[in-house]
């Protein structure tokens, strides 16, 4: 036993790229992507930027049909997700997804959060599935609260759990919706380390954030998004450090330094 | 000379409880309790109605009532299902159903089913399966809307979390969303029970084998014993009681602790 869980974990995460080629999305006439392009290499992490109602939910959303996308193409991990006969199923057992509001069930424990998905969808066997679901709490640091429900857990226990959660199906695409803008501020910290250690681990992660603290420490690449389109992408340290674009520049400028007011405006 | 607010409500208080007092002592001194005793508690005439009351009368009440809960919660979630649909056609059966089965009295739906059906199809049903249609089939209509404001109070979050996970959409409904659903709506369903209890009553025009009476039948055959008085229908009113108000307690308890989780 203690022998299969260490084979487990020893396990290399497959990574799954993504590919997305000129995706436009719109809610009635409101068109929220206005054709992007972006990719997503193997066991790399990119950090999503940009105002609110830029889109990165929705292209995040659109990355694993819980949107449909008007026009354009997605491909993740072998599967085109945009192909009207693709099974959305299969293909969503290998992209995790962090939401913000963390979503754990709440008539379930930790534990059984983990091993729902496991059980139901690849049939694995009870003992089984809790044995990969205590690997998964103990790698985000809450094998200890296995047993807990979750409205009795932190928000960023509940993060936590939430993450655990999707790596439990052994995804090859970690999706992340601004995973700490729910969390009080002592416990974004804990949920920060945890996708920091899942960067170091090889998996390939798309991440919507405002922490550009840690986008400037682990994104392979950050992507600023403005009106539904990408605006500047590049190396972490070229984009947040050294941005080119006007707009870019004046993102930065009120998200690093909120009180700021520009007199001219 | 001015009083305080908590005075004037302590005094007002007083006066509410002198007047209902006062009332009480009235209609104790006043009215006839020969005759009313004559006619609502005979006590030879109660004493007559045991043990079959309780054995028999409130033993066929329940088979009634689960009998058609099972109908009508199962047959409300389908409905519920359907009304909240992508399906055009099923959300139109659906209301149609549900407005139709609401609207008219469910005496009306028994004796079709009673009577009606029977003759139009030549099928003649048990009496246990005709109780379980009727009543189960008005219960649903009134469980579909219940259970679809439960649905619907479920956050649109956990469904996708859960496909999210590669869960069907199925599978997401019976192992997450249907679940909390059934815990919002925990209180009105057991209001539902407590309705269905005293619906069952209406088996009354069927026309029962006396092993098949339930309270109301085996209380109104009760009357028709010499001297009996009302006495029968009393006992079965308390009979009655014993079923719904624990359940109404449980219902309040149910209410207490889904406001509890929430805050
Ligand atoms: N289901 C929807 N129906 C209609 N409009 C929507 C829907 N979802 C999003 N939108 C609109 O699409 C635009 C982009 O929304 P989106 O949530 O992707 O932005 P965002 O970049 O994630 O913003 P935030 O930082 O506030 O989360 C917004 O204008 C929003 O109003
Ligand atoms: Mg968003």
């Amino acid at each position: 036993m203690a022998e299969s869980t260490s084979s487990a974990a020893a396990k290399q995460i497959q990574a799954a790229g993504v590919s997305i080629k000129e995706l436009r999305k719109s809610y009635g006439s409101n068109e929220v992507l206005k054709g992007i392009d972006l990719e997503v290499a193997p066991g790399e992490v990119v950090c999503l930027i940009g105002p609110s109602g830029s889109g990165k939910s929705t292209l995040l959303r659109c990355v694993n049909l819980l949107e449909q996308p008007n026009v354009g193409t997605i491909h993740v991990g072998g599967f085109e997700s945009t192909d009207p006969d693709v099974d959305i199923d299969k293909m969503r057992r290998k992209v995790g997804m962090v939401f913000q509001q963390f979503n754990l069930f709440p008539h379930l424990s930790a534990l059984q959060n983990c091993t729902i998905a496991q059980t139901k969808v690849l049939k694995r066997s009870q003992a089984d599935a809790a044995e990969v679901a205590r690997k998964n709490l103990a790698r985000v640091g809450l094998d200890h609260l296995a047993d807990r429900f979750p409205d009795q857990l932190s928000g960023g226990q509940q993060q936590r759990v939430a993450i655990a959660r999707a790596l439990s199906m052994d995804p090859e695409l970690m999706l992340f919706d601004e995973p700490t803008s729910a969390l009080d501020p002592e416990t974004v910290g804990d949920v920060l380390a945890v996708m920091r250690n899942l960067a170091k681990e090889g998996m390939t992660m798309l991440v919507v954030t405002h922490e550009m603290g840690f986008a400037r420490e682990v994104a392979d690449r950050v992507v600023f998004m403005d009106g539904g389109v990408v605006v500047e992408e590049g190396a972490a340290e070229q984009v947040i450090g050294a941005p080119t674009q006007p707009r870019t520049q004046e993102f930065l400028r009120r998200v690093l330094d909120p009180t700021h007011i520009d007199i001219a405006e | 000379m001015a009083m305080t607010v908590r005075q004037r409500a302590r005094v007002s208080r007083s006066v509410q409880y002198g007047l209902l007092a006062l009332a009480v002592v009235l209609f104790i001194l006043f009215a006839d309790w020969a005759s009313i005793g004559k006619a609502f508690f005979n006590w030879d005439s109660a004493v007559k109605q045991f043990p079959e009351i309780i054995t028999l009368a409130l033993k066929n009440t329940l088979i009634y009532t689960a009998l058609s809960f099972v109908v009508g919660l199962s047959g409300g979630l389908l409905l519920a299902l359907m009304k909240l649909s992508s399906v055009a056609v099923w959300r139109w059966i659906a209301t149609l159903y549900i407005e139709f089965f609401r609207g008219v009295p469910a005496l009306l739906v028994f004796i079709a089913f009673g009577f009606g059906i029977p003759t139009a199809f030549g099928v003649r049903f048990d009496i246990y399966v005709t109780v379980m249609l009727a009543l189960g089939m008005v219960a649903a209509a009134y469980i579909a809307e219940t259970l679809r404001a439960g649905l619907q109070a479920v956050p649109k979050g956990q469904l996708e979390a859960a496909r999210s996970l590669g869960m069907p959409h199925w599978r997401a409904m019976v192992s997450i969303v249907i679940p909390q659903a059934f815990k919002i709506v925990l209180p009105p369903l057991t209001n539902e029970v407590i309705l269905l209890t005293k619906d069952s009553s209406l088996v009354y025009l069927l026309g029962l084998a006396a092993s098949q009476y339930e309270l109301t039948k085996f209380g109104r055959d009760g009357i028709t014993q010499p001297n009996a008085g009302l006495t029968p229908l009393v006992i079965a009113g308390a009979c009655y009681l014993i079923i719904t108000v624990p359940l109404g307690i449980l219902a309040r308890r149910f209410e207490s602790r889904t406001a509890k989780t929430k805050g």
